[in-house]
């Protein structure tokens, strides 16, 4: 049985859905706060202890994400530190087609891992 | 064609987004693509963000001052935001201005400091808040020179100095 938990704060929503072998976060609108880790931070701490005892692969989705600020950067990359010396398997989904998120999220690579346990990956979803 | 734009942001969290859409909307103006709107809006939005952040705002005049101008491939946008020196804040804000625009240029291509404070930000604890991404990330994503410095009054202007030459100017 799927599940579709939905988050919002100010200008940012993050749907959560979980499937039979992963557990998809994807983010839509704009990352503005002040300190987004204290609303991001809880969401990505409970799929992480989902993830753990059910073994799914973590889907962080940021092809409908129109900005974020640095400071949305920091809890992301946290994760990905972590993942890469844990357990979890994390996947994060850009859009090659939208210039900025190219710059952002391709950077990002230096976490990924040879075994795939942390796959960065680019798209080309062109936006009309 | 206006060559330039001053707005007055009242150092509210909130008046950030309505900074950025006034900005975005003059910067399409200028005929600017698409992604070189997106990144110099970046550029202003964290600018803006350490100027609220940073500031010393003691009467309600008090505002962050953004000024962008544009000459030919050159777009300038410059920051000011009231000071006080005595605050230990704003004296620690500042020692580390200078100490991340020095370590910037230290680097031949920005994105390599991007990388580098990207490994350094991941593995700091989770609890902490502090980004310090943000002025690397205007070098590396913005394409910008940063600069600064506190005029007499007591005011710190920041400046981000980017040239769009050969990749702007029409459509995406």
């Amino acid at each position: 049985m799927g599940k579709i938990e939905l988050f919002e704060d100010n200008l940012l929503q993050i749907e959560v859905i979980e499937n039979k072998n992963s557990i998809t976060m994807v983010w839509t609108g704009k990352s503005t706060n002040r300190k987004p880790s204290e609303f991001i931070s809880p969401i990505l701490a409970d799929t992480i202890k989902k993830s753990n005892a059910t073994k799914k692969r973590i889907m962080l989705d940021f092809r409908k994400l129109d900005y974020m600020n640095s400071s949305t950067i920091t809890p992301i990359i946290k994760i990905l530190e972590r993942a890469k010396r844990g357990a979890i398997q994390i996947t994060l989904l850009y859009n090659r087609s939208l210039k900025w998120q190219d710059l952002s999220f391709s950077a990002l690579e230096i976490f990924q891992t040879k075994d795939s346990k942390v796959e960065i990956k680019g798209v080309d979803n062109h936006v009309s | 064609m206006k060559r330039f734009l001053k707005l007055a942001v009242k150092p509210e969290w909130h008046e950030i987004e309505e900074a950025r859409i006034e900005a975005s909307k003059y910067l399409q103006s200028l005929g600017l693509m698409t992604d070189s709107v997106h990144a110099l809006t970046m550029v202003i939005s964290e600018l803006i963000e350490n100027g609220i952040k940073y500031g010393s705002f003691t009467v309600p005049e008090d505002t962050v001052e953004v000024d962008i101008h544009q000459n030919e491939n050159i777009i300038t946008v410059e920051v000011i935001n009231p000071l006080d020196p005595t605050d230990d804040t704003a004296h620690n804000h500042l020692i580390k201005l200078d100490k991340t625009v020095q370590w910037i240029r230290g680097y031949q291509d920005p994105f390599e400091a991007y990388v580098e404070k990207l490994k350094e930000v991941s593995r700091r604890p989770l609890n902490d808040e502090e980004s310090g991404l943000g002025l690397v990330r205007i070098a590396y994503e913005g394409k910008a020179i940063l600069d600064f410095f506190v005029a007499e009054g007591g005011s710190l202007n920041v400046s981000a100095v980017s040239n769009f030459q050969g990749d702007t100017y029409g459509e995406n």
